[in-house]
């Protein structure tokens, strides 16, 4: 499991709408606003990557001292965003396409606004498992 | 990159030396310089200055310590200025040719050259300088000096001095030749250290590195590019093996003086690639570069001079990359981010590093000022002072410090500790945090421009924290401004947070408690709901000083504003002699409107609950207030301003004194209510309803709902309504319950802050009458009347207006031709009188009177209820239209100026034409004058009317009632339009009905009969236009009234002489069996002789005696008669023999017409009763 990671969900109106740092060392050294910083600075290169290419796993699109941000960008334009030191690229993408699906299933839900904040404590656990097999 | 020496920058360009002839240096060397590639020249004046090039004599100390460092500072420019790769020798012809003693010097020269060069290698090369092209040398001669020289034919030139093409072809020669021996030498140069390296023949890595670098840099020289590239490489990896195996010197220098070189090595590198369009490769091994450095911190107390190397780098390669901009390709942009291309588009960017650089240095400044501020007093104990006189040694990245011992200067190398005292002292002279700042300005303009707002702002953010860190407050909070308001529209909160930390701060140290207020209160009302109780002590230099994001810090940043507004002083976190406070000399108020962030903090949204309402009586409306602060707020007054100002009210909570509430507010009409208690929890509507009443009619708009918290803190919202509600921004996507404004969900969904204020119920009449359609020429009276019914009418004003019944507004024709007449107008208003002009209410109603032709105002006096005031309206129609009348009054109910109530009324009344005229124009009875035009122009072609010159005509006109009312004739008359006493002709009234107010019925007409006689010939004779005077039939007894005049033109008529008239005469009846006389009788009018033929046909009617055919001549002025004796045979009306008159002259014949032609016979003697003196009258008229 990597050291560092942040990851965040940006909405197709780049509001993030679920953050979490997902590092064994979530000790907050490092805080997660320095974090977000990168990660909200880093959509500027996704904007510009995620319209070039048709994969939807953009991999490493920014570097932060030893920090990368890998992106995977839905169809709908929502954006994973993680932060990581790691370098195990396959973990990273079957980190995101897990997450899509239980991204999917988020919306599936009736009473899921889209765009809106992810609250869902399920989501949250599922996520941070997924974390912990694939980084 | 400014930092290195110019050697180091910039390729090295090959030197050569000259000696003797020093006229011609300049010449040479300037040559030289401009050749490509171009030669460096180091000039000598003569042969004594040659041992500048010989080699210094070694220290044999310092020989014996080769390996003391890696790279000699001055090597690269010793061979770029004082080592030059051959030596031109300059002899003047005749000094060579001329005595021995010359020539004895000459070789003397050559001599102690040849021993300076002498085993250096150095190329030697002479040249014989000739004044003139044709001085001949002796071939021998220059065998001889060859010889003497020792070098080869092709290095023994001629240089002739004053042929000026001859002159540049040696040159151009001599060129080649240097720049041949200087490719030799370097090559030479560079292989015997190459040998050294491959035979591994060096005694330690330094060397290695050394003799590698050499190579390259010879390389170098001989634009050999690619084994430069490889030798700088090989000396690059040769200095990293080196980290792990050196001890030659204390660690601490050791990493300096490594890290030093590699920068070097480093630099030529980029410089090559980059140079050589190889960017990819470039930014690659900038990588490896960064990589295999990144860990090299060192000792806690000099890692500050590790991070300053690594910004360096980024800063360096950053301006390597700017500079060398034009050599990128264009193409290398479309394949990022392919399988081929590990690299982002923004790696190429120079702002990439220049950001990434003053990250570094900013991690410098964090180093050294954690060992300034924790072990300051621990160094300066244990290591004494910082040591004087340090000054860089001879190797690259090394320091020495020098000693004096009495004369001798001698150099020491420094201890650890000594030279950590020195970069510590070294380190704190600079000002690192504009260095920062202005990278991360370049990089931030550089992000700006590259569309790239996002990482614009992360430079901003991070220049705004060093502006802060500096002191710079206003720059600083300017810089947040600009930041904040983008994460603020993008929604991080996490962002938005901390840089409304820091301005919070910023507003304390710049005193001012407004904007503190601002900033802590949309902090607190953030959507962050993390439980921040982890809290790092040493959280400062990550989080800002806003701190973790947190509940808990929300509720304490809200109870810290609620307890500044109420009197308490806030300290600056960062430092305790700063503070702030509200005080009530200095009243904070706080506004906000719909786009600013504090609609979280609160957010007022008003309702009426009617869509309008009439004057004067209540209205519910209902105030609701939202906040989003974590804690629950207490608002001590609430202040509701309407546009309206009379209906503006107060709320007070009712625990306060509602004495001391009226003490502090100045109005006190003000209406004041009070609330039991006004608090307002967290996302939860607090609904006030209350009853509003306005006398005022127009539009009721709630503005601005005003809070008061404390004694002096206000904060303004402007009211929003329900229904055009904006979610919040931050808030929208949050999970919670979703609360209306109002109980009712429909007024939530519809709910307005604007309620109409209906006028008051007229209570007056206002009648318009109108008889019947009105006519063209007539002026039509309108009577109206205004009766107040229930009201008083005080400064009353009517006002009336005429509109074009089918649209079109204006009352004009735009086809009207005459645009400066004043009656093109179709219908007029003429005036507005008083009915019943009784008393003196007339002046004072006249007092506001303003009539256009379309538009009339008058003002009307007051008036009690049972009062009653008329007028007429007296409108003119020029021509026959539909118009519509619009009448409105406008008055005060009451005498106190108030609210006013309009009447309004409207009717349509149709312009109709009255009387249609119609006229003829007759011969008189069985007489027919030749008219020649007449006779000559086609019949029906045209319409004129031809009349005889001084012969008398009838004309007949008749005047047609068209209305349907019936009207008066009053009289009938032909007006002339010249002057009197010059009429061409003479027109007399004589018959008729007569026109004494005879009643026109509706269809009925109304005949004149004119007599004409025309005075002069004329072929366009204008006859004047008949005047009809007339009016309305009115049963009532409105006799005053003078009468319409219709006027109407009568056409032109053609005047012409005749040259004959002809004209029957025979009784007026016959009786049968009787004969009588029947005369034709025609007179020539000319002065000629006329010649006529006539014929009478036959009949069954009549037997007449006389010719049936003749012919005769007419003399002049003479009449001619043909008297026939016609005896009727039948009784009744009987057509008379056809006569035919035919005009030789003229060749026109007359047959008279039917009825001139008639006569009734009567079977016997008829018996008529007729007055005699009416007779003679009537036949003395005709006679005329």
């Amino acid at each position: 499991m990597a050291g560092t990671a942040c990851f965040i969900i940006v909405s197709k109106n780049d509001i993030p709408i679920y953050e979490a740092e997902v590092g064994s060392a979530a000790k907050k050294e490092e805080a997660s606003q320095q974090h977000q910083f990168i990660l909200h600075a880093a959509l500027d290169i996704v904007e510009d990557l995620a319209w070039t290419t048709n994969a939807m796993f953009l991999k490493a699109v920014d570097k932060f001292n030893d920090l990368s941000v890998s992106v995977y960008v839905t169809a709908g334009h929502t954006r994973f965003m993680l932060l990581h030191d790691s370098r195990n690229e396959d973990g990273i993408k079957s980190f995101f396409q897990e997450v899509q699906e239980l991204y999917i299933k988020i919306l599936l839900n009736p009473l899921y606004l889209p765009s809106a904040r992810i609250a869902s404590s399920h989501f949250d656990t599922k996520v941070r498992a997924l974390a912990r097999k694939y980084l | 990159m400014e930092d290195y020496p110019e050697e180091l920058r910039t390729p090295p360009i090959s030197l050569v030396s000259v000696v003797g002839c020093p006229e011609l240096h300049q010449t040479i060397s300037s040559f030289l310089h401009a050749e490509q590639p171009p030669i460096n020249t180091l000039a000598l004046p003569d042969f004594s200055k040659i041992s500048v090039l010989s080699r210094k004599q070694k220290d044999p100390l310092s020989s014996s310590h080769s390996a003391a460092g890696i790279l000699k500072r001055d090597w690269l420019s010793k061979h770029r200025t004082r080592v030059p790769a051959a030596v031109a020798a300059l002899f003047r012809v005749d000094c060579v040719t001329g005595d021995p003693a010359q020539w004895l010097q000459v070789c003397t020269d050559l001599e102690n050259l040849k021993a300076v060069l002498h085993g250096r290698g150095i190329k030697l090369i002479v040249i014989l300088v000739q004044t003139y092209a044709n001085e001949d040398v002796n071939e021998d001669l220059k065998i001889t000096l060859r010889k003497r020289a020792e070098i080869d034919a092709k290095y023994l030139m001629m240089l002739v001095q004053d042929d000026t093409p001859e002159l540049k072809q040696s040159l151009t020669r001599l060129s080649s030749t240097l720049a041949e021996l200087c490719n030799t030498y370097y090559r030479e140069e560079g292989r015997k250290i190459r040998i050294r390296i491959e035979k591994r023949s060096f005694s330690s890595v330094e060397l290695n590195i050394r003799y590698c670098f050499k190579v390259a840099v010879f390389a170098e020289f001989r634009r050999d590019w690619a084994e430069a590239l490889r030798f700088y490489e090989e000396a690059y990896r040769a200095l990293r093996e080196m980290i792990a195996t050196s001890t030659r010197l204390p660690p601490v220098q050791r990493l300096v003086e490594i890290r030093a070189v590699a920068e070097q090595l480093f630099f030529k590198i980029s410089t090559l690639l980059l140079h050589g369009g190889k960017v990819e490769e470039a930014i690659a091994w900038f990588n490896r570069h960064f990589n295999s450095y990144k860990h090299l911190v060192g000792l806690d107390e000099v890692s500050f001079l590790h991070w300053d190397w690594l910004s360096r780098q980024f800063l360096v390669f950053a301006e390597l990359l700017e500079t060398s901009s034009a050599a990128i390709p264009n193409t290398l942009s479309s394949h990022f981010g392919t399988p081929e291309s590990s690299l982002t588009e923004w790696e190429i960017q120079p702002a990439y590093y220049y950001q990434l650089a003053a990250n570094y240095l900013r991690e410098k400044r964090y180093c050294l000022d954690n060992l300034l501020s924790t072990g300051d007093s621990e160094f300066s104990r244990t290591s004494g002072k910082v040591p004087e006189s340090v000054m860089p040694s001879v190797f690259i990245g090394q320091s020495a410090r020098l000693v004096e011992q009495g004369d001798m200067i001698e150099v020491l190398p420094l201890s650890d500790a000594e030279y950590v005292q020195y970069a510590l002292s070294e380190a704190q002279r600079f000002q690192d945090s504009y260095e920062i700042i202005a990278l991360f300005r370049k990089a931030c303009e550089s992000f700006t421009n590259l569309k790239a707002p996002r990482l614009a702002s992360l430079c901003s953010n991070r220049m705004a924290k060093e502006y802060f860190f500096t002191e710079d407050f206003t720059d600083a909070k300017k810089l947040f401004d600009t930041v904040s308001s983008l994460y603020r529209q993008e929604g991080w909160v996490t962002l938005l947070w901390e840089s409304l930390g820091y301005l919070q701060e910023c507003s304390i140290r710049l005193d001012s408690a407004k904007d503190f207020i601002e900033y802590s209160l949309e902090m607190a009302s953030l959507p962050i709901f993390a439980n921040g109780d982890q809290e790092i002590p040493d959280s400062k230099r990550e989080y800002g000083p806003a701190g973790l994001p947190s509940q808990s810090r929300r509720e304490a940043l809200q109870s810290e504003v609620l307890s500044l507004v109420r009197g308490e002083e806030i300290v600056s976190r960062t430092d305790r002699g700063c503070s702030i406070a509200v005080t009530k000399e200095q009243p904070v108020r706080i506004d906000v409107d719909i786009i600013s962030p504090l609609r979280m903090v609160l957010l007022v949204s008003v309702a009426f609950h009617d869509q309008s309402v009439k004057p004067g009586s209540p209205v519910m409306f209902t105030l609701s207030l939202v906040s989003q602060l974590p804690c629950s707020i207490e608002v001590d007054e609430l202040e509701i301003e309407f546009n309206q100002p009379k209906c503006n009210f107060i709320i007070i909570n009712a625990v306060e004194e509602i004495s001391a509430a009226r003490s502090n507010g100045d109005n006190q009409d003000v209406r004041i209510e009070t609330a039991p208690s006004i608090v307002l929890p967290t996302n939860k509507w607090l609904r006030l309803t209350y009853d509003v009443k306005s006398d005022q009619s127009g539009k009721l708009e709630c503005l601005s709902v005003t809070a008061r918290i404390g004694k002096s803190f206000k904060i303004c919202c402007q009211a929003e309504s329900p229904a055009s509600m904006e979610d919040l921004p931050f808030w929208k996507f949050e999970g919670m319950v979703q609360t209306f404004p109002t109980k009712d969900p429909v007024l939530s969904f519809s709910g307005q802050k604007v309620i109409q204020v209906e006028e008051p119920d007229p209570e007056v009449d206002l009648i318009l009458n109108a008889s019947s359609p009105a006519l063209v020429g007539e002026s039509f009276v309108v009577p109206l009347t205004v009766i107040p019914r229930g009201h008083e009418v005080y400064s009353g004003e009517l006002k009336i207006n005429l509109v074009d019944a089918r649209g079109g507004g204006l009352l004009m024709s735009p086809r009207e031709t005459d645009p400066f007449s004043s009656g093109n107008h179709h219908v007029e208003l003429i005036s507005i009188s008083r009915m019943g002009d009784d008393d003196e209410s007339r002046i004072h109603s006249d007092k506001i009177k303003k009539i256009q032709q379309s538009f009339g105002v008058v003002s009307v006096p007051d008036l009690r209820v049972g009062d009653k005031w008329s007028c007429k309206l007296e409108i003119k129609w020029h021509k026959p239209k539909s118009v519509m009348l619009y009448a409105s009054l406008g008055y005060s109910p009451n005498s106190a100026e108030a609210a006013r109530v309009n009447v309004h009324r409207s009717l349509q009344i149709e312009g109709k034409i009255p009387i249609s005229i119609t006229h003829t124009f007759m011969m008189p009875f069985r007489r027919e004058p030749l008219l020649l035009s007449k006779v000559k122009s086609l019949p029906g072609a045209d319409q004129n009317v031809y009349l005889a010159l001084n012969e008398t005509s009838i004309l007949i006109v008749t005047a047609r009632n068209s209305s349907e009312v019936p009207l008066r004739v009053k009289s009938m008359m032909i007006q002339s339009n010249s002057n009197k006493n010059e009429t061409p002709y003479s027109i007399q009234h004589v018959g008729g009905v007569s026109a004494d107010d005879s009643l026109l019925v509706p269809g009925g007409e109304f005949k004149g009969v004119f007599s004409v006689r025309p005075k002069i010939d004329s072929p366009n004779l204008e006859l004047g236009s008949v005047c009809l005077n007339w009016n309305r039939d009115l049963t009532l007894s409105d006799s005053e009234d003078s009468g319409v005049v219709t006027e109407q033109k009568l056409p032109a008529v053609i005047v012409e002489q005749s040259p004959l008239v002809v004209s029957l005469e025979f009784p007026p009846h016959a009786i049968l069996g009787i004969p009588f006389l029947f005369y034709i009788k025609v007179s020539n009018q000319t002065n000629l002789l006329q010649e006529i033929k006539y014929s009478l046909g036959d009949t069954q009617s009549f037997v007449f005696c006389g010719p049936h055919d003749n012919a005769g001549f007419i003399l002049p002025k003479m009449e001619y008669v043909m008297s026939y004796k016609l005896v009727p045979l039948c009784s009744g009306s009987q057509q008379l023999p056809q006569a035919t008159i035919t005009s030789l002259r003229y060749s026109a014949a007359l047959n008279p017409s039917v009825t001139a032609t008639t006569i009734f016979v009567y079977p016997s003697e008829p018996n008529f009763f007729v007055a005699d003196n009416e007779k003679e009258t009537i036949l003395a008229k005709l006679n005329l």
